[in-house]
């Protein structure tokens, strides 16, 4: 049983789902499913295609941090996909694409490879964005990851005309012998600026609000939680592994980063729409992640993107489904939503108060390590930016919380089905138990190693 | 030399994209920006007096010199790719005028 099984089967079951749409969105449910078993049973390492030895040939690199992303993307795919069973089976082809795609750029160890899984995630993404039914925005979205993925493809061709090789560890190898740090600062620049589109970093990312403020249960979870996951992953290995950000570059990248955090989590405080105040708080979170990884706090990045992916998926889904029902996403309009949904209510405050970092809750341990890692580190300005975000964000989702919990002049008419209520729960619970019980996650600490630590140990 | 004519069309096609608000138009510049991109794919593998990197029993392998053929590989896939954006921008463009009445996005406004 080999790795490409995870990017082969959702590829095939994609193909086989245009034959019949019927059985399309049980095609997802299977692909996805099948992933997630055969994740117990694969090897980690590399993952040789064709016969060809590195630096020849695409291979894959299977490693722990691979497979916490995989477990991560395929389980919210299949809990999108099984919550939408219903009101969007005629997407279940494009979920396929995007599940492969995405599995594709979470593994590949080929920088044109990656180039290619994110055109065919991208594409996926696009199309899922248009389940929105607002083409102006996902015309923006295609023009915006068109120019993305082609500085990204600029960038790693100039790396090429120097080094010769696509192959990553081949490059890092390459780049630790012989580069002139000089020389690597435009590449570098061009493909972090192309991710950086998809991460949704600042400046980078005019498309989120149109397509994140407007989106339904299916494409908020999958763009605002699966997508960030991954690309956030793929940043991570790349910024750990290839990009060196040294001197002037470094300042220019973390000044950015840092702005990221403060621009969106002001941009969600003075945001009365309750889609918008979650987009532009995941705008908030992807640059925290990105300068974490500069910052070579990997373990906790690592915890932050799983933290903070089962925590939006929870509040997309609660307000998108009451959005979709009331026909508004104002946060008047939704005053009292809680009310009458008391256990939806709570998952929600818990996934919200694990996102401020609210003891007892996972969002807490994390926020905890990461800002001793950064203090460590010396890096006390980020120390102080960082909470100073998490205030501007505990009053606004104190305040969104209020809310929704206080019944207002009118009843709201919305109900969730036992479904989401099931998976509601069991993230909250997962929030809560990792939140007071952190010894599993202090065990991981040195389970993610960089690409040069896999290689120097076998 | 063509690498600089090949960015040169690149940064023509990031200009169309951003002073143009019809989406037609945007799309045109999308591509012309992609084949900047491609034609400077292709001059990174260009051997002057290279000739295409196909072996023959005539010829003995190691005494001839061959353009790189990665780059063209890799153009083929950026083209294929290219295309698929394309018609998908196309359909979403098809989409905004059956629902807007206009391919200009000025005119769409706050209608969205």
């Amino acid at each position: 049983m080999s790795a490409v099984l995870l990017i082969a089967v959702p590829l095939l079951a994609a193909f086989l789902s245009i034959l019949s749409k019927k059985i399309a969105p049980y095609l997802l449910l299977a692909a996805a499913l099948f992933n997630i078993v055969i994740l117990f049973f694969l090897p980690e390492g590399f993952v040789i295609i064709g016969g060809f030895v590195q630096p020849l040939g695409i291979n894959l690199l299977f490693d722990p941090f691979a497979k916490i992303a995989l477990f991560l993307v395929n389980g919210l795919v299949l809990v999108i996909a099984f919550l939408n069973l219903k009101a969007f089976a005629g997407f279940a082809s494009i979920l396929l694409v995007a599940l492969a795609g995405l599995n594709g750029l979470v593994l590949t160890n080929d920088l044109f490879n990656l180039f290619v899984f994110l055109e065919i995630a991208g594409i996926a993404g696009y199309l899922i964005s248009v389940s929105n039914k607002k083409p102006v925005h996902t015309f923006h979205y295609v023009v915006l990851g068109a120019i993305g993925s082609s500085l990204y493809l600029f960038g790693l061709i100039i790396l090429y005309a120097m080094f010769g090789t696509l192959n990553m560890v081949g490059m890092i190898e390459m780049i630790e012998t012989g580069g002139n740090y000089a020389d690597l600062i435009l590449p570098f620049v061009l493909m972090f600026i192309g991710l950086g589109v998809e991460a949704k970093l600042l400046p980078f990312n005019s498309w989120v609000k149109g397509v994140l403020g407007k989106s339904n249960t299916m494409s908020g979870p999958m763009i605002a939680s699966v997508y960030a996951a991954a690309i956030a992953f793929v940043l991570g290995r790349l910024i750990n592994n290839l990009f060196q950000f040294e001197g002037p570059l470094l300042t220019v990248v973390l000044v950015i980063l840092a702005t990221g955090i403060v621009l969106g989590e002001t941009m969600a405080f003075a945001s009365t729409k309750a889609r918008e105040i979650l987009l532009y708080s995941a705008v908030a979170q992807a640059s925290l992640i990105a300068l974490l990884f500069v910052n070579g706090v990997v373990i906790w990045a690592v915890f932050l993107i799983v933290a903070n992916a089962l925590s939006k998926t929870v509040m997309f889904l609660v307000i998108n489904k009451a959005a979709g029902d009331t026909g508004s996403d104002d946060v008047n309009d939704l005053q009292g939503l809680f009310a009458k949904n008391v256990l939806v209510g709570i998952a929600f405050t818990l996934a919200a108060l694990s996102v401020m970092g609210m003891p007892l809750l996972v969002g807490f341990v994390i926020k905890l390590n990461f800002l001793t890692a950064l203090a460590a580190a010396n890096q006390i300005a980020f120390v102080a930016i960082i909470l100073i975000a998490s205030l501007v964000e505990g009053i606004y989702f104190i305040r969104l919380l209020v809310k929704l919990w206080y019944r207002g002049d009118k009843d709201l008419d919305v109900k969730y089905g036992l479904s989401f209520k099931i998976v509601f729960v069991v993230i909250a619970t997962a929030l809560l138990v990792f939140g007071t019980y952190s010894a599993p996650l202090n065990q991981l600490d040195n389970g993610v190693d960089t690409i040069a630590e896999v290689i120097n140990n076998g | 030399m063509i690498q600089y004519a090949a960015i040169v069309i690149f940064v023509l096609g990031l200009y169309g994209i951003l002073v143009n608000r019809n989406v037609i138009k945007m799309i045109v510049s999308l591509n012309v920006m992609e084949i900047g991109l491609n034609l400077f794919i292709i001059s990174i593998g260009f051997i002057y007096d290279g000739i295409a990197p196909i072996i023959t029993s005539t010829e003995a392998a190691g005494a001839l010199i061959y353009v790189d053929p990665l780059p063209q590989a890799l153009v083929l896939t950026a083209i294929v790719i290219g295309v698929g954006t394309t018609a998908l921008a196309l359909a979403v463009a098809k989409s905004i005028h059956r629902v807007h009445g206009t391919f200009d996005l000025n005119e769409v406004g706050d209608l969205q």
